[in-house]
């Protein structure tokens, strides 16, 4: 994956040799995750026992800060890079798990709110990412893949779409990297803007969710803000998640129409390959929960192993993010993408205000 | 004309692999084996 460490598959054939290979990196992301924990919780008992009053630096932040410090100095060497890579599934597992904190009248509510504004924000940011595209001379399918990772998901929507319309690697990775580089930002951005404005948790959950393009650095970034607040983000994410089959089969029919791509046979099959199936998990384990078949205990266990399984991937983020390897990739697909993001940022903005005021969020 | 890009292998994806996971965690906190995970 260009713009980030190199991210190569153990060659290890057997199942107990893959899980081998994965552990050293594994094991560095929760050191830099479990880090990060103590240093939160070591400011808060530093800062009661001298009765200081000490910003509470969430352990999220320390995480990716440690994460940023080793890949950009020491980097990430190869025999972890690997159990790093993982951090996506750790993403994965701790969004379906989240699911028990959520009962189904709260995400058909929130997530119904957020999939209105889904489809507004995504539409908005096609259109405006091609016109940019176009205005800077990008080449066309560099411009579908920067669009489709601002408008959905970041790098997931960007590789699905690379295959669905036959683009360049070199596209894909500036493309990747540019998304990359602008999900960094935002996670420090994000924040301070909200709390400059003063939002509420469920509006910055829903800005951030609809706002900030990689699933991790949209439930870094509403982490960041407050636990809530990371719940909301996560959902709103989630629901953005859900549309990338549609858009990715939009651009793939558009392509193979201009005779750049292959033909799709089988539409349906297309949106079952390309839906993300953690949503589905993630409303499966919501259900399940609000029917009343666990116990609170069981919900505080299932809700800390969510947490968990999140500390991993804040890790990752940090590890993963290599600024110099980001900033070779050129200046104008990330010229274009930073001007597309705060385009979209200022949209999602006016969106959720609007969506708080309406339905009192 | 190239392939379709539906993929046609039918190997565990890492997206099913963390739902398998997950939901295998909601099991064995259902089931009580296991309990009081600390955060």
């Amino acid at each position: 994956m260009a713009g980030s460490i190199a991210l190569p598959q153990p060659r290890a054939v057997s199942i107990p040799g893959r899980i081998l290979a994965l552990l050293p990196g594994v094991l560095l992301l929760a050191a830099v995750g479990y880090a990060g924990k103590f240093i939160e919780q070591s400011m808060a008992r530093y800062g009661k026992a001298h009765h200081l009053v000490l910003p509470n630096i969430e352990f999220v932040l320390w995480a990716i800060l440690i994460g940023l410090v080793i890949s950009n100095t020491v980097g990430v060497p190869a025999l972890f890079r690997a159990g790093v890579a993982t951090y996506e599934f750790w993403l994965k597992v701790g969004i379906v798990l989240l699911g028990a904190r959520f009962l189904v009248g709260d995400v058909l509510h929130l997530g119904g709110i957020s999939l209105g504004l889904v489809f507004v924000e995504i539409t908005l940011s096609l259109i405006f990412m091609t016109l940019l595209g176009r205005a800077f001379k990008l080449k066309p399918k560099l411009t579908t893949l920067l669009a489709v990772g601002s408008s959905i998901c970041g790098v997931s929507a960007i590789i699905a779409t690379q295959g669905a319309i036959d683009a360049d690697e070199e596209d894909s990775s500036y493309a990747i990297a540019a998304i990359l580089a602008l999900g960094a930002i935002s996670l420090f951005a994000f924040p301070l803007i909200g709390h400059t404005l003063h939002l509420s948790d469920r509006g910055y959950g829903l800005w951030a969710g609809l706002a900030v393009d990689n699933t991790a650095e949209a439930s870094a970034a509403g982490a960041l803000y407050s636990d809530a607040a990371g719940k909301v983000a996560v959902l709103a994410k989630t629901c953005r998640n859900a549309m990338i089959g549609f858009v990715v089969l939009g651009y793939a029919i558009y392509w193979a129409s201009k005779g750049k791509a292959a033909k799709v046979q089988n539409k349906a099959a297309f949106l079952r390959s390309k839906f993300p199936k953690f949503v589905l998990g993630f409303l499966v384990v919501s259900l399940v929960a609000s029917i009343g078949l666990f116990s609170k205990p069981q919900i505080t266990a299932i809700g800390n192993l969510s947490r968990w399984a999140f500390l991993l991937t804040f890790a990752g983020v940090g590890l993963r993010t290599n600024l110099r390897e980001m900033l070779k990739q050129g200046a104008r697909p990330f010229l274009v993408g930073a001007i597309g993001e705060v385009a979209i940022a200022g949209l999602t903005l006016g969106l959720v205000y609007g969506a708080v005021q309406v339905f009192n969020l | 004309m190239p392939q379709s890009p539906v993929p046609s292998k039918s190997r565990i994806s890492v997206d099913t692999w963390a739902v398998i996971i997950a939901l295998l965690a909601v099991v064995l906190v259902r089931t009580g084996i296991l309990k009081d995970i600390p955060w």
